[in-house]
């Protein structure tokens, strides 16, 4: 396609423990704020993307910000996995031509509201469900701590291993003023904290947040007309692998590997950056786990040597605005504003120059990558 | 009612939730491939069979991870915890998840520190009676 689409508007309502607001209006403000940030306003809108978690239908989001006629739209399911499909969307839309300019957005009452795996009644509310929940394995962080079992014993993982990890990131979010965890977190406080699913801590997990983000796209070519910086969409890639299950990924072969590891063939096989060309990376961090086992698999080091690598501190800067784990948990769209900022330059922890900067979506799900960069293709 | 989490199949996966009551365990096969699958399907997703049967297994398999669910957990389980809930490969080649208990089928309370099995431990089927729900569970061999 010779349309490129660009991320040129990013909004948020702010993250916290309590909005006290809905989801709905959380999401229109940082709509709204993202527009804005375009030089846009909801009349110039006309494609809207959300996840199936998201209650607030396209529609609703339309009709509440006086959107006139919304020409793409659809839903991504599987959660945090879904957020890089769900912009790949809005990404797909405009290159197509099938919309100029598209919103899309992630609101979450998850913090003040119910926690979904606490749902009662039946085995689940996936078919999955039926074969693992009567078991005790009930939340994603039991799903993962299998999994890390699994590379934790493969590769000799310590656990300060991963917790050199959540305090990298509690470091990067404690130099950005939005962001939930400001407090520091030394490997004394990590290696205390309470184990939550053996061998994962509670440090090894996400917030639960309320908030939301917002970004908006369109055309390269409108993109250079609004704003001198826009995130040019570079590559992006979905992908879900064999024996595809959510959180738990020992169903298919090879035992361990999870469908990040096909997004990741996916995005490169797409572009002719390598992971060298990457300046920053914002990985999907629900459980720090995934942040080890996405940089083995997106090939920025062999195999079994992440720990190592991360322990030299010879890597890009990643989630530098502190992820899932310390800026706000809305399912992973906060790495998008994230990257974007890191494109422009605004980042609070701004990486020099940075030209390439990587997204992912939960590794554990249906999944994607994308590439954002301050140039166009 | 029970406050445990309850199967409630649809019709592809009933047959097993049947076995199960009768205490046998039992994985879908394909006719046509011999090829074994799990979790329940439509059809073989190895040759597209659409004519999938539920074999009995033999109730043999091998550690390949584990993990100990701690609180916040749901609330049937809170006084359960710790357990262990083992993720095992049968020798027909399937994985599944199943509670670690001991030869009587009495789940084993413990943090897994003070249990000797790893990865790669030899375990063999149990039942465990969770509050009216028969659970295929997994006693380590001695």
């Amino acid at each position: 396609m010779n349309r490129q689409a660009a991320i040129v508007g990013i909004g948020a309502f702010p993250f916290s423990k309590s909005s006290g607001t809905s989801e709905w209006r959380m999401g229109s403000l940082a709509a709204l704020e993202a527009l804005r940030d375009a030089g846009l306003t909801p009349r110039d809108v006309d494609g809207v993307f959300r996840s199936t978690m998201e209650a607030t239908t396209e529609s609703a989001m339309a009709r509440g910000l006086g959107i006139p006629d919304v020409r793409a739209f659809g839903a991504v399911d599987y959660g945090g996995g879904g957020i890089v499909p769900m912009v790949s969307h809005a990404a797909l839309a405009v290159e197509s031509g099938m919309a100029e300019v598209v919103l899309t957005w992630r609101a979450r009452v998850r913090k003040s509201g119910p926690r979904p795996w606490m749902q009662r009644g039946s085995g689940g509310s996936s078919d999955q469900q039926h074969y693992e929940r009567v078991f005790g394995i009930a939340r994603p962080v039991d799903s993962t701590a299998i999994l890390a079992r699994l590379w934790a014993e493969r590769y000799n993982w310590k656990p300060e291993d991963l917790g050199r990890i959540a305090i990298t990131i509690r470091e990067h979010a404690r130099r950005n003023p939005m962001a939930m965890m400001q407090r520091e977190l030394t490997m004394e406080q990590y290696l205390g904290s309470r184990m939550i699913a053996d061998p994962l801590r509670l440090f090894d997990c996400c917030l639960e947040s309320d908030g939301a983000v917002a970004l908006v796209l369109t055309t390269a070519e409108r993109a250079r007309d609004l704003r001198p910086d826009p995130a040019y969409v570079t590559a992006y890639a979905m992908a879900t692998g064999p024996d595809s299950y959510n959180i738990s990924q020992w169903y298919g072969e090879p035992l361990g590997r999870t469908q990040g590891w096909y997004a990741a063939r996916e995005l490169w096989r797409r572009t002719e950056l390598r992971p060298a060309d990457i300046d920053a990376i914002q990985w999907y961090d629900a459980f720090t786990p995934e942040v080890a086992i996405s940089f083995e698999e997106y090939g920025f080091c062999g195999e079994g040597e992440v720990m190592e690598m991360l322990a030299a501190g010879e890597h890009a800067p990643y989630n530098t605005a502190g992820g899932c784990m310390s800026e706000a948990y809305l399912h992973g769209i906060n790495l998008f504003s994230e990257a974007v900022r890191q494109v422009r330059g605004t980042s609070t922890d701004q990486v020099d120059g940075a030209e390439h900067v990587l997204v992912t979506s939960g590794n554990t799900t249906p999944n994607g990558a994308m590439i954002l960069s301050g140039s166009p293709r | 009612m029970s406050l445990f989490p309850v199967p409630a199949p649809d019709q592809i996966g009933e047959p097993f939730w049947a076995a199960v009551a009768e205490r046998r365990l039992t994985v879908q096969r394909c006719p046509a491939c011999r090829e074994w699958t799990w979790q329940p399907k439509p059809v073989c997703p190895a040759c597209g069979s659409p004519d999938l049967t539920w074999e009995a297994v033999s109730g043999r398999a091998t550690v390949c991870s584990w993990t100990t669910p701690r609180p916040p957990v749901l609330p049937a389980f809170e006084s359960l915890v710790p357990f262990v809930v083992l993720l095992v490969e049968l020798d027909e080649g399937v994985r599944m998840v199943g509670q670690l208990v001991g030869d009587a089928g009495d789940l084993l309370r413990t943090d897994g520190t003070d249990v000797t099995f790893s990865i790669g431990t030899r375990v063999t089927l149990r039942w465990r009676d969770q509050d009216g729900q028969w659970l295929p569970s997994w006693a380590v061999d001695r």
